[in-house]
């Protein structure tokens, strides 16, 4: 018997040990959080467990479960280098509004990568305080080799010393994998500061992210005037196209956001994306066909789509 | 061709040096001749030098054989100037080379007797019964002033000594009773040492060599702890170290590392070291190990101390400290960068990057620069140079282009704003510069580009477009 309950207690210890790796919340944990929130009720909001970076968005926020993360790992990935603006936008959006949120003295450390700078520019400092950020509130790091910006990432997120901390990765290199970004986000998590993964030109890849998005860019917002109107023509405020590909949702959640520099918000932009789906209308228009109702459906295609079939 | 140096032997057969080379085969043809190589010479000398930085930190480099070492206040630490000179000549022998040495009290007269004389510690009592005997080669002065001297008969320094100054001085000029006053200490004579002396410097003698690097940074923080007083005594703090590692075999490592902010903590040097010792790993070699660690403070700034409060804040500033210079330290200082603006209004002059350790945010006294602010919305990202691109179509003369080509991807544009135009700053640049329009794009799908025609429609030649940045 004595040795059957030694057994029992290695499991729930190992059990316990898989979950806080996997960063789910640990049972017995829960329950003495529960414990404590009804202890004093007052203290219920800001739970103790993991903190996080809500948008100001309810939709939004409840697709993030609250907020990104602040002690973990975000991924910003774009599909082409093209569209490294507006992953760039939304990432330092982001540590802008991060900032003014915490009302932090720290600065956002920036990983670059020497390709990307050469391909998509540098940041540039008047361009980002008219976005939201000051030039001191940046630190610029431009390490030769990839493992020195994993090296350099790894210890600003265990200094807990910045804000935040943008890695600029191009492509998916073999040298930042799974191993690798698990590494960073135990640090993150460790420091409890949010570390931001910018990847351009990127596929798909399996990491330890808790969120991952695909940034594409959109229309901006028209240009409004002090008194409410609409400048027609003008180009206003920045919008990003973001899905949310990796989440605990099952589908992913594309939306439209707004950055508005000056009041460091970020808002839904319903009219680019009308402007957008009129701009660019979707490849195969047109409902799908009703499955019928005699027979059987036809089965459903398998793997992913990897070229289509000749249209003529 | 003709002789430079010569070995034991070929001394003893009676060559001498500045003989023609055909002169010495024709006595001796058995004897072996290697081409002069005088930078090997000069960077053997060189770290025969660096390896004398353990008595003093005053050496300096004479002519292409020989070394000063200024010990003043040194030799006690070896037990008396006897003791130094027989521990230099001991270890000197035991690496293979024949050094003779002297110590006196004026490097005229220690040169002298190394060369003519029998060398050993020299009194200043005996200074003048010493050098007397020597031949006047032994003053440091001109071959043709020694030629006329021994005509004139005066062969031994000696001679020269009871002389009437006056009439010498009008024979031979006024550098010879220089040199004769230098060599009696009658007159200051400075030796030019190779490096700068620091500031402080602690140093640890080893009995046992060590050789891991977890023994190196240990060591390094325990003379830290020796430095840390000095540094306390003087209200400073340091801004750059240098670990200086000293091998058995004579071989000497210096490792510098900077910090960004006056040091005086221990724990935090050490952590530098620990940082640049990764960095140099591979071309730090251990070989049998070192025998003598010395830490030197080589630049020091005004410790600001700092009162902590009780709310335990400000611990942020100084990890960040801590980031940057270990940072700096493993992948040196201008890898981590800071913006700051410039008064310009061209946009790639308007900010500069500068290494986060000298930057002025990180320094003590902030000084406010007033920055041109430009009214207009800048880029997020700038190229480092703006690259060419084929526009289409402009509403000419003062259009922005209606679809362009940038790296063979043709953009239709759907929106504009613009033109703003940018005049060059003719105080920097060339009279015939040209001027920019600038004009902010967005494409259909939404990417928006900063633009700028360079020119204008109607000129001699067509304008250029080029973009210069895109925005979020």
């Amino acid at each position: 018997m004595a040795g059957n309950a030694t057994a029992q207690e290695t499991l729930f210890a190992l059990r316990e040990q898989i979950a806080r790796l996997e960063g789910k919340p640990l049972p017995a944990l829960v329950a003495a959080e529960r414990a404590k929130a009804a202890e004093n009720p007052d203290r219920q909001g800001a739970r103790a467990g993991r903190p996080r970076l809500p948008l100001g968005i309810e939709q939004v926020d409840a697709a993030l479960e609250g907020g990104l993360p602040l002690d973990g790992l975000t991924e910003i990935r774009t599909s082409l280098m093209g569209n490294a603006g507006s992953a760039s936008g939304f990432v330092l959006a982001l540590s802008a509004y991060l900032k003014t949120r915490e009302r932090s003295e720290a600065p956002v450390l920036w990983i670059g990568d020497v390709v990307s700078a050469q391909e998509a520019g540098v940041p540039y400092a008047a361009g980002l305080k008219q976005f939201g950020l000051n030039p001191d509130d940046i630190l610029y790091a431009w390490p030769r080799k990839l493992e020195d910006a994993l090296w350099l990432a790894e210890t600003a997120a265990a200094s807990g010393a910045l804000c935040a901390t943008i890695l600029e990765i191009r492509d998916n290199p073999k040298h930042f994998g799974l191993t690798e970004s698990r590494r960073l986000g135990l640090r993150a998590k460790a420091a409890g500061r949010p570390l931001f993964v910018l990847r351009h030109g990127a596929q798909e890849e399996a990491s330890c992210a808790v969120f991952r998005f695909l940034a594409e860019p959109a229309p901006a917002s028209e240009r409004r005037l002090p008194d409410g109107s609409v400048l027609g023509g003008g180009i206003g405020h920045p919008v990003f196209r973001l899905i949310l590909e990796k989440s605990r949702n099952p589908a992913p959640l594309s939306f439209f956001l707004e950055w508005n520099p000056r009041d460091r918000q970020f808002s839904l932009a319903r009219k680019a994306a009308e402007i957008s789906s009129f701009r660019n209308p979707s490849a195969h228009p047109g409902a799908r066909l009703p499955a019928p109702a005699d027979r059987q459906d036809r089965s459903p295609a398998l793997g992913s789509v990897v070229a289509f079939e000749r249209a003529s | 061709m003709r002789l430079t140096a010569l070995d034991e032997v070929s001394e003893r057969l009676g060559l001498k040096r500045g003989q023609g080379l055909a002169e010495a085969r024709a006595m001796y043809p058995k004897i072996d001749v290697t081409d002069e190589d005088e930078a090997a010479d000069r960077a053997l000398l060189e770290a025969v030098a660096d390896w004398c930085d353990r008595y003093t930190p005053l050496v300096a480099l004479d002519g292409r054989e020989g070394l000063f070492l200024d010990i003043t206040g040194c030799a006690h630490l070896f037990g008396g100037e006897e003791a130094l000179l027989k521990d230099v000549l001991g270890r000197l022998f035991h690496m293979g080379f024949d050094a003779k040495g002297a110590i006196s009290s004026s490097s005229g007269l220690s040169w002298a007797a190394c060369r003519f004389g029998r060398g050993g510690v020299i009194a200043d009592d005996d200074m003048e019964d010493v050098l007397a005997p020597l031949p006047v080669n032994a003053l440091r002065i001109e071959e043709g002033t020694v030629k006329a001297l021994y005509k004139l008969g005066l062969k031994r320094v000696g001679d020269l000594m009871p002389m009437p100054r006056a009439p010498l001085a009008r024979r031979f000029g006024t550098h010879l009773l220089l040199r004769l006053d230098q060599a009696l200490g009658a007159d200051e004579e400075a030796i030019s040492p190779r490096r700068p002396v620091a500031a402080l410097s602690a140093e640890r003698q080893l009995a046992e060599p060590i050789q891991a690097e977890e023994h190196i940074l240990q060591l390094t923080g325990q003379i830290a702890v020796s430095l840390k007083s000095g540094l306390e005594s003087r209200g400073v703090g340091g801004r750059l170290f240098e670990l200086v590692l000293f091998r058995v075999d004579g071989r000497v490592f210096r490792i510098t590392a900077g910090a960004s902010q006056p040091l005086r903590d221990p724990k935090r040097i050490s952590s530098l070291f620990s940082e640049r010792l990764t960095a140099v790993h591979d071309d730090l070699d251990a070989g049998f190990g070192f025998e003598l660690l010395r830490l030197n403070v080589l630049q020091h700034d005004t410790f600001k101390t700092i009162q902590d409060d009780f709310t335990g804040d400000g611990q942020d500033g100084i990890s960040l400290v801590d980031f940057i210079d270990r940072v700096s330290a493993r992948l040196g200082a201008e890898c981590l960068q800071v913006a700051e603006l410039r008064q310009s209004h061209l946009p790639e002059r308007a900010r500069i990057f500068v290494p986060a350790m000298t930057s002025r945010n990180m320094r003590a006294e902030v000084e406010t620069v007033f920055a041109f602010a430009p009214r207009t919305d800048r880029p997020l990202r700038l190229f480092r140079h703006p690259e060419p691109i084929d526009a289409f179509a402009a509403a000419v003369p003062d259009g922005p282009p209606e679809r362009f080509r940038w790296r063979h991807i043709v953009h239709q544009v759907i929106r504009a704003e613009g033109p703003e135009r940018i005049s060059p700053e003719w105080w920097v640049d060339p009279e015939d510069a040209p001027e920019r329009d600038y004009f902010r794009l967005e494409s259909e799908i939404g990417c928006r580009f900063w633009v700028f025609r360079e020119g204008h429609y109607g000129g001699k030649t067509p304008p250029n477009w080029h973009i210069h940045g895109i925005f979020a």
